[in-house]
């Protein structure tokens, strides 16, 4: 969970990219890189250890300051995780001390079953670190749009975002950069919003 | 799950004190406290040359990733990882269920002289977290000044 540093005044949050293999987790995390508007210093390296097929092996990690408020810094931490399913283990490692999930679908046809696979092993994975999907702020992002088998967004709709409370969705195209900022704000929204309802206010 | 408690100026101070007192008895480079979950807690000594954000991130998954070999070869627990290296080698301790504590050290120095100080050192941690947790079991932060309805201010993409 978020780490609130009163003596540093630093607020850190975690943020995971989770979804299916090729998906496209890891593209969102270089466009952020490569495009969010920042002064000197506040991006830190795009860290990933990827294979030499350039398939995330462990993690992509990318740090960035955002705003501060309230004088307290806030630092994101952008994680994403392996999406082949034999990585299982290591989803779980980048899971722990999640605050919020941007889960990266793959809009073609055929990656409609490996999508819904993915997202059932998202909650079991919460569900083994004594988590609950229902309590952790997530977003979907329906990738790969530009592409000419992309299905409806309304099948996606359908297949992922059909649980008791609906999440915002998003479509995007990662490599160019579309969707990828409209994902990353609103996730960052939703959980700083659950940070304002849930803490006491503080008074001078 | 068991979360890092808010920590206040006071406990700062002490998990820096002990931090300190680390690095002069081993003659260590950098002693870091980081969250299980990756983030840097607190660190002391030499900090320009080590990207140490990023070296949190890292010693955290690789810490996770040995324990969970551990449970595969019917270990409860590996209590610490030691990485050797040529110039610098790296030494991880368990803290308690949410933190670790790493120490940076020239290659060439006892690893022996940075594990037996580091097991006390991480028990003086783990008593300072625990009255962090004492003192203030639920502790969050008022964010309230904060706009929600134009999250566009946030992250700004370059034009």
């Amino acid at each position: 969970m978020a780490i609130i540093n009163q003596a540093t005044k630093e607020l850190q949050v975690k943020i995971v990219y989770y979804g299916p293999a090729m998906g496209g987790k890891t593209t969102n995390l270089v466009q952020v890189h490569d495009h969010v508007q920042t002064t000197a210093g506040n991006k830190g390296k795009l860290v990933s250890l990827a294979t030499s097929s350039d398939r995330t092996l462990f993690f992509d990690f990318l740090p960035i300051e955002a705003m501060s408020i309230k004088g307290f810094k806030t630092k994101f931490q952008l994680y994403t995780v392996p999406g082949q399913v034999i990585y299982n283990t290591t989803r779980q490692l980048v899971l722990r001390g999640v605050d919020g999930i941007v889960f990266v679908a793959d809009s073609q046809y055929e990656k409609m079953a490996e999508n819904v696979e993915s997202f059932t092993n998202l909650d079991e994975n919460l569900k083994a670190l004594k988590l609950n999907l229902g309590d952790i702020p997530y977003v979907l992002q329906y990738n790969k749009r530009d592409l000419p088998n992309a299905a409806p967004v309304e099948y996606l709709e359908f297949l992922l975002n059909n649980r008791e409370v609906q999440v915002p969705s998003f479509v995007s195209t990662a490599h160019l950069c579309e969707g990828v900022f409209e994902s990353l704000n609103m996730i960052t929204r939703m959980l700083l919003n659950k940070y304002i309802s849930q803490s006491t206010p503080q008074y001078a | 799950m068991v979360t890092l408690p808010q920590l206040i100026e006071e406990d700062i101070q002490q998990l820096d004190a002990v931090l300190e007192e680390l690095l002069e008895k081993t003659d260590a480079t950098t002693a870091l406290i980081i969250d299980k979950g990756g983030f840097l807690i607190a660190h002391h000594g030499e900090q320009r040359q080590f990207d140490l954000t990023t070296i949190a991130a890292l010693a955290s998954g690789a810490y996770l990733a040995n324990q969970t070999i551990a449970n595969l070869i019917h270990e409860t627990n590996f209590n610490s990882v030691y990485q050797q290296g040529e110039k610098y080698s790296m030494f991880v301790n368990c803290v308690d269920e949410c933190c670790l504590l790493t120490v940076i050290f020239k290659a060439h120095l006892s690893v022996g002289a940075v594990k037996y100080f580091a097991g006390p050192a991480a028990e003086s941690l783990a008593r300072q977290l625990v009255l962090a947790q004492e003192r203030n079991p639920s502790g969050g932060i008022d964010l309230s000044v904060l706009n929600l309805a134009d999250p566009s201010a946030i992250f700004r993409k370059k034009t």
